[in-house]
């Protein structure tokens, strides 16, 4: 794989700029600030009504799951053009008609397009911060940033899932099923898959047959793994990695002493991994096609 | 140096061969017309010249490189005009020029460029709204970026108005003369004969020919129209034309006979004219038009 710095800028700039012209940046904008605002002004509501001190840190946590759902839809929605619909109106042909090679012009797609979506991230984000600020005195400022952070590189992972299934065909209509599919496995089908997987072990093992396998402390440390696998398991994982023990998060992930695997930082290899390995499998493929 | 070098390339798709065992040489610093009709094989070779495609087998170089083990190198010495691109639509003619630019780490002026292909006033416009001769414009002004030491055009002139193509034909001449190669592609003879040096001939895959246009011409042993003025067209006159070996044709019009035949029967014909005892008044010649000329090498009448 031939990569080049400058080839990879110069094709993320120009996807950049082709985006911050349509109305898909603006229209996300406008979206996330709308989400992170309100589920700000939600919390602070909340937290006011019950009395209980508020913290940046369970505002976090209050944000998870929404943002859970929300980046993997953008993400994918964002990503599943990217390649195949160059393909398919022929604009492919003046990218590499330059002298970019196919593995710079999957990555520039990869950051051109984690571009558009970091934007409304973090204006977004910004923007329930002023809130929180503006409605309660006390606010993290750490433990959002980094909140802010794995939420960009979780973003990053399903960019590259979306742009390797775009790169893998060389139909959107194609790339819109295959990004179905990748959002239907990740956030509905996997946790339901990993209960079947749990009820067949110990039908097996125990002889008996049971399908949820308890919470943290009590799931056998191979199911806590599988759940960790996935880029949306591998989130929350990083998510506490990022954030101190004692927070609400820890309560759901297994602590003290665990095999290095569900160690919170491990997560963050996860969640990179599923950043690097479907751009690179998108690449293989892409890489041996006939345009 | 060899611009391109094409060794025993065939290229397969499914169930249909594109290109059949194809063998090419372009020369440093020519204008090379590749020409066929539609569906010969043009663009197929484009792709696989840009690596696009890869060859089924035989082996590519474009500027003495592998061109799909260095394609990267390849195509940073490479103007390219491809066909059947679509632009983006969103970004103005000035970006598609910067993007060019930096891609080939290049330092033009991007006005210059457009200036020089006639668009320079539609340069903060978005490509979307350009016609198609706009966007041929601007193609090969990015085609232009970087000097490039070879220039491959495929069907430059679709979409561009008689003066268009005309422009273009200088602006290939001129890039000529600064010491580049042009490669380009055409389905209409017409088109190449102006300004090529060589021109090779693909008609199903298959390079049936590579020469320069009179040597085409002399190749392919084209057919002319005599015509004949006669005092009297009699039957016998008109039969002992058409039995000759060489005419393949022969319409009457009052006094006139037109005579299709091979360009060395002329002599023939008029020797049976008068042994027929009619007196010749007047003869002319026509040679084959150009277009007729690509038909006989396109359909099956000849093959070099």
């Amino acid at each position: 794989m031939t990569l080049d710095a400058a080839s990879v800028r110069a094709v993320a700039k120009k996807d950049f700029q082709d985006a911050v012209r349509s109305r898909l940046l603006w229209a996300l904008s406008v979206l996330f600030i709308l989400f992170a605002g309100g589920m700000a002004y939600l919390y602070t509501e909340i937290q006011n009504a019950s009395g209980n001190e508020l913290a940046a840190l369970d505002l976090i946590f209050f944000l998870q799951s929404p943002v859970g759902l929300l980046i993997p839809l953008t993400g994918l929605l964002l990503g599943y053009k990217s390649v195949a619909g160059e393909i398919e109106t022929g604009s492919v042909k003046i990218l590499l008609s330059l002298p970019h090679s196919r593995g710079s012009v999957l990555l520039g797609k990869l950051f051109g397009r984690t571009g558009v979506l970091t934007v409304p991230i973090l204006v977004g984000f910004a923007v329930a911060a002023v809130v929180v600020l503006a409605l309660y005195p006390v606010f993290t400022a750490k433990y959002y940033l980094a909140f802010v952070a794995v939420t960009i590189l979780f973003g990053l992972a399903y960019v590259s899932i979306a742009v390797a299934i775009s790169a893998m065909t060389k139909s959107t209509s194609r790339a819109a099923v295959g990004i179905v599919s990748a959002f239907v496995a990740f956030n509905m089908l996997w946790e339901v898959i990993g209960y079947g997987i749990h009820y067949v072990v110990t039908l097996i093992t125990e002889g008996d047959g049971v399908f949820f396998p308890g919470f943290a402390n009590e799931a056998p440390t191979w199911f806590l793994f599988y759940q960790r696998l996935s880029p949306n398991g591998a989130f929350g994982g990083a998510l506490t990695s990022a954030l101190p023990r004692d927070s609400s998060f820890s309560e759901f992930f297994p602590s003290g002493d665990v095999p290095f695997y569900l160690a919170d930082w491990f997560s963050l290899v996860i969640l990179a991994l599923w950043v690097i390995v479907p751009l690179y499998l998108g690449y293989l493929r892409f890489d041996a096609a006939d345009l | 140096m060899t611009a391109i070098e094409l060794d025993g390339v065939t290229k397969r798709f499914s169930d249909v061969v594109a290109l059949r065992n194809v063998d090419l040489t372009v020369r440093d610093g020519e204008i090379f017309g590749f020409l066929g009709p539609n569906g010969a094989g043009k663009s197929t070779t484009i792709d696989i010249l840009l690596d696009f495609i890869r060859p089924t087998s035989g082996d590519v170089r474009v500027l003495g490189l592998d061109a799909q083990a260095e394609s990267e190198a390849v195509r940073s010495r490479l103007g390219v005009l491809p066909d059947g691109y679509d632009v983006y639509e969103r970004l103005t003619g000035r970006q598609h020029m910067e993007f060019a630019i930096e891609s080939k780490a290049a330092d033009d002026d991007a006005e210059a460029l457009l200036d020089r292909v006639g668009i320079l006033d539609a340069a903060d416009r978005k490509a979307g709204g350009y016609s198609k001769g706009m966007t041929q414009r601007l193609m090969l002004a990015m085609a232009l970026v970087g000097e490039p030491d070879m220039l491959i055009l495929d069907e430059p002139s679709t979409g561009l108005d008689p003066n268009g193509a005309r422009e273009m034909r200088e602006i290939i001449r001129e890039e000529r003369d600064r010491g580049a190669t042009i490669f380009f592609s055409s389905h209409i003879l017409e088109q190449v004969e102006a300004v090529c040096d060589r021109v090779g001939i693909l008609r199903d895959g298959e390079l049936v020919a590579v020469d320069s246009i009179a040597g085409l011409r002399d190749a392919a042993d084209q057919e002319m129209t005599l015509k004949v003025t006669v005092d009297e067209v009699t039957p016998a006159a008109r039969d002992g034309v058409t039995d000759l070996p060489g005419v393949s044709n022969v319409i009457t019009n009052g006094n006139t006979l037109s005579v299709t035949c091979d360009s060395d029967s002329k002599t023939e014909v008029l020797d049976a004219l008068e042994f027929a005892g009619a007196e010749v008044r007047d003869f002319s010649t026509e040679q084959a038009s150009l277009e007729e000329l690509f038909a006989a090498y396109t359909t099956s009448e000849v093959s070099a």
